[in-house]
């Protein structure tokens, strides 16, 4: 608690360039401590990079997931003037909102999903709802809501019996949901899909939320590329998730493989930029 | 095991119908378990099916802001007597 303080003094009150600078002692303290995180870093760029991952790799995954969750805080804090932000495909979103439909955006742990923020503010939509778990990073979460109250409204809690219905409202008065569909929660109905050559457990929750609501989905890719820049990636994903009734599992199934396919395509091109740091295949347990 | 009303029933009908349960039939509901994680196990996405099922066969608009739905949720008794006093 008192370190992440002083990184969010430091950031606040030097500036991004400043509070940069401690990324390296961050990544190193990480690389030697973190041993967990280190191994799940390794086995992932073992995947996706197609050789051996050397520490290298693992010391430039770690500084990239330190740089983007710096840069959370200044996004929370609405310090947008420091980034760059390339918007690929906007339109897609923006002729949604204009003939007042909402839709569901729905990213991933690769890159950061919290520029969405920046892109909706820059493009001056306001109406986007992220569905998270209060509890996760719930320290970071209580601090930056001290910095920037309007966080809240923002937030749609998951986990509660109202968190859907809540979502539906807001999505049929035009709002973008944002959630994430690359986790699995504790209690969450899961479906097998594949992902990097290897058989692992997606979420089902945001396709069958996408077929409950009948509402369009786009993609989100929010890429760091380094320095102050960022790559916005939104793609079309579907007008309607349908599930057919006679074969609904599968039919999860596939619309799933296809986003766990998108996720991919992405995790390839920018493959320091994945930030989930746990065994995303679960095999540590399959192995016992 | 006590019997269920005849609204109670009805809804827990509703409940395994709309969500199709295949481990529980209506009459095997108790009133008072509770209808998430713990007790029947429903989760977010079987809330938002029900409050649609509701929807369309009482015509009962659940909203998030006006109810308490985790209150309302809370077993089949306490959703019955919302589904009656709002019918």
């Amino acid at each position: 608690m008192g370190a992440l303080r002083l990184i969010l003094w430091i950031a606040l009150h030097l500036g991004r360039s400043a509070a940069r600078t401690l990324l390296y002692p961050i990544t190193l303290y990480f690389l030697v401590t973190a041993s967990t995180q280190r191994r799940a870093s390794r086995d992932y760029l073992n995947q996706v990079l197609d050789r051996p991952a050397n520490p290298l790799d693992t010391a430039r995954h770690i500084h990239t997931f330190s740089a983007t969750i710096l840069d959370r805080v200044f996004l929370m804090a609405d310090r947008y003037d420091y980034f760059a932000l390339e918007i690929h495909n906007h339109k897609l979103i923006a002729e949604q909102l204009a003939a007042g439909r909402g839709c569901i955006l729905l990213g991933s742990h690769l890159g950061s999903f919290e520029i969405l923020r920046a892109t909706a503010i820059v493009k001056r939509e306001l109406p986007v709802k992220i569905l998270m778990y209060p509890r996760h990073n719930e320290m970071m979460m209580r601090i930056l809501s001290e910095l920037n109250p309007a966080l809240n409204d923002s937030i749609i809690p998951l986990g509660q019996p109202d968190t859907l219905i809540r979502t539906k409202e807001c999505i049929s008065q035009g709002s973008i949901i944002g959630l994430l569909g690359d986790r699995i929660a504790d209690s969450g109905k899961t479906v097998n899909c594949r992902f990097l050559g290897k058989e692992t457990l997606f979420p089902q929750g945001p396709m069958l939320l996408a077929s409950i609501l009948k509402s369009p989905v786009f993609l989100f890719f929010g890429i760091y590329r380094g320095g102050n820049h960022y790559e916005i990636r939104i793609e079309h994903f579907a007008d309607e998730v349908v599930l057919e009734r006679e074969r609904r599992d599968e039919s999860i199934r596939i619309w799933t493989q296809r986003y766990a396919d998108r996720l991919q395509h992405h995790a390839r091109l920018a493959p320091y930029n994945w930030f989930n740091f746990y065994d995303f295949w679960g095999s540590d347990e399959a192995s016992d | 095991m006590e019997s269920l009303s005849p609204n109670a029933l009805e809804v827990a009908q509703l409940i395994v119908e709309t969500l199709n349960l295949e481990d529980i039939s209506a009459e095997e509901i108790e009133p008072d378990t509770p209808l998430f994680r713990d007790g029947l196990g429903l989760d977010s996405i079987d809330a938002l099916e029900l409050s649609l099922g509701i929807k369309q066969k009482y015509g009962i608009q659940l909203k998030a802001d006006d109810e308490n739905i985790t209150e309302i949720f809370s077993s089949l008794s306490r959703l019955t007597r919302f589904i009656q006093d709002n019918r």
